[in-house]
């Protein structure tokens, strides 16, 4: 009969054990969506990043003066000039394809 | 004197499709026609350099861009034997220059009159625009390709 008893209470407490663990387990999931409110803005952290790199990039531009950007511009038109005359004068794919060294755009 | 226009033409021939045309001598940062501009004449270039230019937005301001440099024995302005005859480029003059500026109606007179001499012009002209169309191509191309480099690389897109 103890045995029976002692049998009962292990089972009990086993059972409550194996609930608690399953509300512990299961309460995050169910706090979920009270967190997904927050995911946008974990979106917008993001989003600030990379308009800070624009906001970074934009004051730069005018540190380099007009006439330094133009002088880029058009050395820029002489070297594709120049390339595409090699193409012309030797089609092939390599050079039409060929990496430009202007720094205007590397 | 060689201009690539009369490549091929006895020296009489040349003298006498020169002898059309009128010299004029073009300031030190002058211009010889801009963009848009009714074509009625194309210009030998006798001495100085003559600077192609098309405009480009750069930071919201109206700049003229090099696209190509003439030199004696050059033609610029080949949009007068062409339809709508109006010149697509900007032409002015680092330096002092001196052309030769043919009409288009003088010319084709000329030509008509003499058709072996306008055959032997028409392809040197299909020459020069043939040139033209393969540069412009090929360097369309080009940007094309970078463009799309780019684009696959996600380069310029934000958000």
């Amino acid at each position: 009969m103890d045995m029976l008893w002692m049998g009962l209470c292990m089972t009990f407490i086993g059972v409550a054990v194996t609930a608690m663990a399953f509300v512990a387990a299961t309460r995050p999931r169910s706090s979920t969506p009270a967190v997904q409110p927050e995911l946008p803005a974990a979106k917008v952290a993001p989003a600030r990043f990379f308009s800070d790199r624009v906001a970074a990039s934009i004051p730069l531009q005018p540190l380099v003066p007009i006439e330094v950007l133009l002088y880029q511009i058009e050395n820029h038109v002489r070297l594709e000039q120049a390339a595409a005359e090699s193409f012309v004068a030797f089609p092939t794919q390599a050079l039409l394809h060929s990496k430009t060294t202007s720094p205007f755009v590397n | 004197m060689v201009y690539e226009l009369l490549n091929g033409l006895s020296p009489a021939e040349v003298d006498q499709v020169l002898a059309l045309g009128t010299r004029v001598t073009v300031p030190s940062g002058g211009s010889l026609f801009r963009l848009g501009d009714p074509a009625d004449r194309l210009f030998l270039t006798e001495r100085g350099r003559i600077r192609l230019t098309l405009p480009m937005l750069v930071r919201g301001r109206e700049e003229d861009i090099l696209i190509e440099e003439k030199s004696p024995g050059e033609t610029v302005g080949w949009s007068a034997l062409v339809p709508p005859y109006r010149f697509t480029l900007s032409a002015t003059t680092p330096l002092e220059t001196e052309v030769i500026a043919l009409t288009r109606e003088a010319l084709c007179a000329f030509c008509d009159s003499s058709p072996a001499v306008g055959y032997k012009i028409s392809m040197n002209l299909a020459i020069l625009v043939g040139q033209r169309l393969q540069l412009v191509q090929t360097m369309w191309l080009r940007e094309m390709q970078r463009t799309v480099e780019l684009k696959a690389a996600g380069v310029g897109e934000h958000g």
